[in-house]
């Protein structure tokens, strides 16, 4: 490690860096001066009652709201005024609360349409023909079923997606963030709403994604799963940190717990 | 059936073909509901006329006044009204695309429809006003005399051409992976801007692909009937358009040719033999108009997806499944 210090420094950095985030609804604090690290390959949680700012925090990290103060800096560059498309190919990729499908296209095509750098994906491209772009198309379509594969859903690549049930189409969410090859995974009660035999493949895709390297981070509720899941947790209640750690120490601290049962 | 009529109904078809696929790629394919798509093709059809006529100054146009007068030859005009169908979706775009909610937009788009008419109706020195502009010369009547079968023919023919080339565009674009993110837009635009798509870029250049193909149907339809006036272009033509769209299949090529002969085409001519001492004066149109606005409620409600619904995209080595057959058949 001392031969190579520059790397020790390059794993050890934080992959997001928020610092002193705020975003105001007219008046409403709903995230109040939030500063967070996001190490790499880590799945760390965003836990907190009902209102405490997280959903909100994390669209403004994703750029879905802008901030109203504060920055944001991924992977070393500062993307506060960044959109929220530009920051999901830099790699920075969100999922919703709420199930977000593409509902008249399959299964498939969920997938292949968050495909990065599809040379059919522009208007030229697109003009230029077919020949030009199933080169990448192919390549595309093995990456997707490689994914539907892995997440069990095969049989179901020609299915509308719209008419998949609750948990499959959080499987679909998953499977299409994943498509852009993701750096950082912000997932959104990523178990909400959903069958809870597939909460624990979810559950069982995340350890193996992040066994992998990818780096998580996510607003749960179920604290069980938060505390199976997550290498770290943040608490926030009424758009402030009140704590972070593991889930074992959180459990300690009073306030926390208070600010739990309270709120 | 003479010549004449059936060059008529054939033109008419091909205006009414590359228009709704212009307006199928806007609200089919991408679902912005483009409640102005006539006036784009008004300015095509108007730059093409006055690209075409000879100034205002000449024998024979005294009795309108226009700017511009320019007397290029074929296929210039056509060239130009396409372009500058383009052209107005710029400004009008980027006002109504970036910020507004899609019903705002479609309620400004819908403004800018009637207003647009209302200024040019008005305003006389610029298009001649209401009475709008007349002679305008037919695409290579120096070389074909227009007054025979021949020519009538002829016409056919570079509509024809036309409907194939702006066919191959609107089917390149919808099948293409590109197709697929506008219609990712479509079904949920949050969520496509969270896999890194720019929805106002993709809506912009749909927007501006539509103009230039709105603005060539307009060139294509001025240079065959001769005249353009703002009554040929108020915005209740766009909802003809548009049932014809719902009728045909939204976000199908096909479904959009299938409505243009259906609803534009097939309606008007059936209607037109409806006897026109039916009942007091004014009736049959009117009745018309009802029946476009039960024609679209009827079929939003019993067959939303249209005569042709959006093809379901089943992909080469997909798991073989009885139910998808019919799908991978179509």
């Amino acid at each position: 490690m001392l031969a190579h210090p520059e790397v020790g420094v390059a794993a050890d950095r934080p992959l997001l860096v928020a610092d002193d985030i705020h975003r105001h609804f007219e008046g409403l604090h709903a995230v109040d001066g939030v500063s967070i690290e996001v190490p790499p390959g880590q799945i760390t949680g965003l836990i907190g009652p009902n209102g405490a700012g997280k959903s909100t925090f994390l669209a403004v990290v994703a750029g879905t709201l802008p901030v109203t103060a504060g920055t944001i800096v991924f992977d070393g560059v500062d993307i506060t005024p960044a959109p929220a498309y530009r920051r999901a190919r830099r790699g920075l990729v969100r999922t919703f609360q709420l199930p977000s499908e593409f509902a008249r296209l399959t299964v498939l095509e969920n997938l292949l349409v968050a495909a990065p750098d599809n040379r059919g994906d522009s208007l030229v491209g697109a003009l230029l023909g077919k020949r030009y772009w199933i080169e990448d198309e192919r390549r595309y379509i093995k990456d997707a079923r490689a994914l539907l594969e892995r997440f069990g859903m095969s049989a179901k690549e020609s299915d509308y997606a719209g008419n998949m049930s609750g948990g499959q189409k959080r499987l679909i969410e998953i499977m299409r963030a994943l498509m852009l090859k993701p750096r950082l995974l912000l997932l959104d009660e990523p178990m909400s709403g959903v069958h809870p035999k597939i909460v624990l493949e979810i559950q069982r895709y995340l350890q193996e994604l992040r066994a992998e390297g990818l780096t998580i981070l996510m607003v749960e509720h179920e604290l069980h799963m938060v505390e199976r899941l997550c290498d770290s947790v943040i608490v926030m209640a009424q758009g402030k940190v009140i704590g972070s750690g593991t889930m074992s120490s959180l459990r300690k601290q009073r306030e926390i717990v208070d600010a739990y049962l309270v709120g | 059936m003479n010549s004449y009529y059936a060059a008529n109904l054939l033109v008419y078809a091909g205006v009414d073909i590359i228009a709704l696929l212009a307006l199928n790629l806007q609200f089919g394919v991408s679902g912005i509901v483009n409640f102005s798509f006539i006036v784009f093709q008004a300015v095509g059809a108007y730059t093409a006329a006055v690209l075409s006529m000879p100034p205002d100054t000449t024998f024979g146009y005294e009795f309108q006044v226009y700017f511009g007068g320019y007397h290029l030859p074929f296929p210039i005009p056509w060239i130009g009204g396409a372009i500058a169908g383009g052209f107005l979706a710029i400004p009008v775009g980027l006002v109504v695309l970036r910020k507004l909610r899609s019903d705002y937009q479609a309620i400004a788009l819908l403004v800018l429809s009637i207003i647009t008419n209302e200024v040019i109706t008005n305003a006389r020195p610029f298009l001649n006003g209401a009475a709008g502009l007349a002679l305008v010369p037919q695409p290579l009547s120096d070389v074909i005399d227009p007054n025979t079968e021949t020519y009538q023919y002829f016409y056919v023919a570079i509509t024809a051409v036309c409907v194939v080339l702006v066919f191959v565009v609107a089917n390149r674009i919808v099948n293409s992976p590109y197709g697929r993110s506008l219609r990712a837009m479509r079904e949920r635009e949050i969520a496509a801007i969270a896999i890194g798509k720019n929805p106002v870029q993709l809506k912009m250049t749909v927007f501006i692909v539509g103009g230039v193909i709105a603005g060539l149907s307009g060139a294509i339809l001025v240079g065959f009937i001769q005249l353009w006036a703002p009554s040929v272009w108020l915005y209740p033509e766009t909802i003809i358009l548009f049932a014809a769209i719902i009728v045909g299949g939204r976000g199908n090529n096909v479904g959009a040719i299938l409505g243009a002969l259906l609803v534009p085409v097939g309606f008007e001519e059936v209607t037109r033999f409806i006897p026109s001492s039916f009942g007091p004066p004014g009736l049959i149109p009117a009745l018309q108009w009802v029946a476009i606005g039960l024609l679209i409620i009827g079929f939003l409600w019993f067959r939303p997806e249209g005569v042709r619904p959006e093809p379901r995209h089943v992909f080469e080595g997909a798991p073989v499944r009885e139910d998808l057959e019919d799908a991978r058949a179509s």
